[in-house]
């Protein structure tokens, strides 16, 4: 019983440590923001959040496995859901939007310190290992409009790149602060227009 | 006027032979009758056309090789031209001869022999048989039902231990065949061309041939003296009228008809029936002991019997050459590029029994019409009194007390590739 | 011995079929071991002691029964209903095997036929008319299947072994696993190589070439073919010819949905094939991106 509540507790720190840098990596960027900063946010010593994170390349990467496994998470449960696959793409349109409003260190993550510091993440993060949850149940939706006969059957990457593409820039338009609406407003017609790029 | 019906079992399936008898107690008229229909080429309509690949060998469990190369071929002539190697071709042709050679021990061991009163030796029909299906294997994958043969080649990649699995297992033929059917090597035996000398040789041939003396049947079973072969490879393309070669022909001549109360069809070139088979390969190929044999006995059952169990020492010493000119070093398949939307095409090959046609349509790059004539369709395919097919031909004038199933099964009968 | 002869006698019945059992039977480097055991009633091949036609009007005494061929309720041989020949062997038999899928499932020829099917299904569905045999019959299927499942099968019966069956019949032992188990282009797979070419013994057929293994059961890849070697070893992609649905549609040809194959292998949940295959592709491994063998073949030809 003590172990397990032992466990949980270094669970929540370890987590804690991973939102926190998440924040400051988004707002600051990679370099600017560095292990101390960290800590000292937390009310940590720097060994101690050594302890849980041996270095800053693995917190970095420990995070886009975090974000990669919290939208997959939700996505699989739309997956999973019996919902049509018109339906099914506006939740995931809706949720990614959600999460880039409510919580846009997440979305800016992805954007702004995976895609920009490709050397951090080269070796360990190959492909798109340290996405494969939140790229596994893409593909997963995708699979399943194809046998349900909804969606046109194409390359993965022709459909991944125009979903990403699409959602990507919504994104980054609304961090730039340039839309003239809350970005969940526009989770109708975005999938809409990617179900109708996509569609049979 | 006095009628029977038999049913015909084990010829790959069943037949009833219909046979009406004259006063004088002699067959009139004899029908040959399938009766039931597995309708396989309905089954590829709309489909890939390599689907016929994997489809076409289940038409026969026994000369499923032959479906397999008869497709490959069609699918083939549908490209504008396709580009294969000479290995692939090699190894196409000797796992086809391979499969001749288990069937003539199947059929020469389990079907004749018996009929000739004697006691059926099972090991000596299975163990070469076993022995050549190892050999195919060796190259295909497996056998039977290997679709290893694709447009543009073979799918295998034949490396020094797939030749010498093969090769092992080519001896080993050559030695049962030694042992089992006359003691002679192959090459020697090749260039026997009496009757004869054959006869006074040790082995299950000259002892199955000299019953058939013996019993005074040898001039029993003739027919048309029509023949024809229609692919090359271990044998010769043309017709043979008697012993008269013409080798001008070609499969645009070939005609299906219906027949009545059979499931099956006749098979006419230019409007005549002809036989096809070891008897009609010889003929072309004009083979020492078969011309003797023809000369003696004409296309009685005697030339027929003969010329298949000769052809098993011909195609091992064929296959022994082919390995021979193999080139390990080929390409074992050659990419002929997307299949045509929109083709006809035909192959042929010499099946166990006979010329085997396949013919294909592709519409829309689906199989639109897929038509299959067998070597029993010839054969045993049958017509009126005025124009009987010939198996048919060979029965009409036997008594009851004669051999009727010894002559029937001397065409060595494929029920389930008439039923296709 | 003769007395045991008597206990072990077997009848084969064919109905709408190919002979491709019967043959691939009498490959079995070990058939005359069998024989000397057991009496074959009949067998469409081999010397039987009892012509069809007094099989198809008697009822004679027999153990086992095998069933070669899709059961056609139209099909007549000499006058008489196959259908009714096989269910009156079926309740005197102790054993009803089902050999071949179309026997089994209905197979190829049930495809251009409506009313034939296998013994107790049609494709994947439970048929009802042999309902009553069910707790006797053993499941064989393959197209054909394979010498050794028949043999060893048989030789389980004659011992009185237990033999553990799934939910259509089929012997776990043989039909509990993959044809991917075993298959020497293994290595592929797990890194998902793809870029096989036909004609080489490199790459994997799964990734686009319509290899159904991976969701295939039976041992193929175990037991090896003719004691040597095995289609997808050879370089043909698994037909899936031992399943219900053989054959299936675009054989050489494997099916995507936006890249992700339609069929995952067997009992693996998509998400779960996707996540791995996922983790494999991102590696490029030397060794088998390029050919092991030299182009062409492992020599040279000597000048």
């Amino acid at each position: 019983m003590q172990s397990d509540t032992r466990s949980t507790a270094k669970e929540r720190k370890r987590e804690a440590i991973i939102r926190e840098a998440l924040e400051q990596f988004s707002k600051r960027g990679y370099y600017s923001t560095t292990i101390p900063d960290i800590a000292s946010a937390l009310d940590m010593s720097v060994g101690n959040l050594y302890n849980y994170f041996q270095s800053k390349e693995i917190l970095a990467r420990e995070i886009l496995r975090y974000i990669s496994r919290y939208l997959g998470n939700r996505i699989k449960e739309i997956n999973e859901s019996e919902e049509t696959t018109k339906e099914k793409l506006f939740k995931i349109v809706d949720i990614y939007f959600k999460t880039a409003s409510k919580e846009p260190e997440m979305i800016d993550y992805f954007l702004r310190v995976y895609l920009s510091n490709r050397e951090v993440f080269q070796e360990e993060c190959k492909g798109m290992t340290c996405v494969t949850e939140f790229v596994a149940e893409i593909m997963i939706f995708f699979e399943n409009g194809v046998a349900r006969g909804d969606l046109k059957n194409q390359e993965f990457f022709s459909a991944f790149g125009l979903f990403m593409g699409y959602l990507g820039g919504m994104a980054f338009l609304n961090g730039e602060e340039i839309l003239p609406k809350e970005l969940q407003e526009f989770s109708k017609d975005v999938s809409e227009n990617i179900y109708n790029a996509l569609k049979i | 006027m006095k009628k029977s019906i038999e049913l015909i079992e084990k010829i790959e399936g069943e037949a009833e032979l219909h046979c009406a008898y004259g006063t004088d107690g002699r067959v009139v008229d004899a029908q040959i009758q399938f009766t039931s229909a597995r309708n396989i080429e309905k089954i590829l309509q709309g489909r890939d056309p390599k689907d016929a690949l994997i489809i076409n060998p289940r038409v026969c469990g026994i000369c499923n090789h032959a479906h397999l190369i008869a497709t490959v071929r069609a699918l083939e002539a549908c490209y504008k031209s396709v580009k294969i190697s000479q290995k692939s071709q090699i190894c196409r042709e000797v796992t086809l001869s391979l499969e001749l050679i288990q069937s003539h021990f199947k059929w020469f061991y389990l079907t004749i022999m018996p009929l000739l009163g004697f006691k059926p030796a099972i090991e000596k029909a299975l163990k070469p048989s076993r022995i050549a299906a190892e050999a195919i294997a060796a190259f295909a994958g497996q056998y039977p039902h290997n679709s290893y043969a694709i447009a543009g080649g073979i799918v295998s990649d034949i490396t020094p231990i797939e030749l010498i699995n093969a090769k092992e297992r080519i001896e080993a033929l050559k030695k049962l065949f030694k042992e089992s059917l006359i003691d002679a090597d192959p090459a020697l035996f090749k260039e026997c061309d009496k009757i004869e000398t054959m006869l006074k040789h040790r082995g299950d041939m000259p002892l199955a041939m000299a019953k058939i003396i013996e019993n005074g049947w040898q001039m029993m079973g003739k027919s048309e003296d029509r023949f024809i072969v229609f692919a090359e490879g271990a044998f010769k393309k043309g017709k043979s009228i008697g012993t008269r070669v013409s080798t001008n022909i070609s499969t645009g001549h070939i005609k299906e008809e219906s027949i009545k109360r059979s499931l099956a069809k006749r098979v006419l070139y230019k409007d005549r029936g002809y036989e096809v088979g070891p008897l009609a390969r010889a003929m072309l190929m004009k083979t020492a002991l078969i011309k003797e044999s023809h000369r003696k006995y004409a296309d009685s059952i005697f030339s027929r019997i003969l010329a298949r169990v000769c052809e098993i020492p011909q195609l091992i010493i064929y296959i022994e050459s082919l390995l021979h000119r193999l080139d390990l070093s080929e390409e074992s398949w050659i990419d002929p590029g997307e299949f045509p939307k929109r083709a006809v095409g035909a192959g042929v090959v010499e099946a166990a029994r006979g010329s085997l046609v396949h013919k294909v349509e592709i519409e829309e790059g689906v199989i639109k019409e897929y038509n299959i004539i067998t070597p029993t369709q010839w054969n045993l395919g049958s017509g009126d009194i005025e124009k009987p097919g010939i198996a048919q031909k060979a029965l009409i004038g036997l008594k009851n007390s004669d051999p009727i199933e010894l002559v029937l099964k001397s065409f060595d009968v494929c029920s389930v590739c008439t039923t296709h | 011995m003769v007395e045991k002869l008597q206990q072990n006698r077997i009848l084969w019945l064919s109905s709408l079929t190919c002979n491709g059992n019967s043959h691939s039977l009498l490959n079995h480097p070990n058939l005359d071991l069998l024989l000397q055991n057991i009496q074959f009633l009949y067998h469409p091949l081999l010397p039987s002691r009892y012509r069809l036609k007094e099989v198809i009007q008697n009822s004679y005494e027999c153990e086992i029964l095998v069933i070669e061929g899709s059961i056609d309720p139209t099909l007549k041989i000499n006058g008489v209903k196959m259908i009714d020949v096989i269910t009156r062997y079926s309740s005197i038999a102790e054993v009803v095997i089902t050999a071949g899928t179309c026997s089994t499932f209905g197979g190829i020829f049930s495809r251009s036929n409506e009313k034939a099917s296998g013994l107790h299904f049609r494709e994947e569905k439970r048929t009802e008319d042999f309902k009553n045999i069910w707790q006797k019959s053993i499941s064989l299927p393959g197209c054909p299947v394979h010498p050794d499942l028949i043999f060893k099968t048989i030789q389980m019966i004659l011992k009185g072994l237990y033999i553990d069956l799934d939910e259509c019949r089929r012997p776990k032992i043989f039909y509990g696993w993959t044809v991917h188990d075993g298959c020497n282009r293994n290595e592929y797979y797990e890194y998902k190589i793809g870029h096989h070419r036909f004609g080489e013994m490199e790459g994997c057929m799964f990734i686009d070439h319509g290899c159904r293994a991976p969701f295939t059961r039976g041992s193929c890849n175990k037991i090896l073919w003719n004691g040597i070697n095995s289609k997808t070893r050879a370089g043909q992609p698994c037909s899936g010819c031992t399943e219900p649905d053989f054959p299936a549609f675009n054989l050489w040809e494997t099916k995507k949905h936006m890249g992700i194959p339609a069929h995952a292998p067997l009992g693996v949940p998509k998400r779960a094939y996707i996540s791995i295959a996922g983790v494999a592709k991102a590696f490029k491994i030397e060794r088998f991106e390029k050919r092991i063998l030299k182009k062409g073949s492992a020599v040279e030809k000597k000048h």
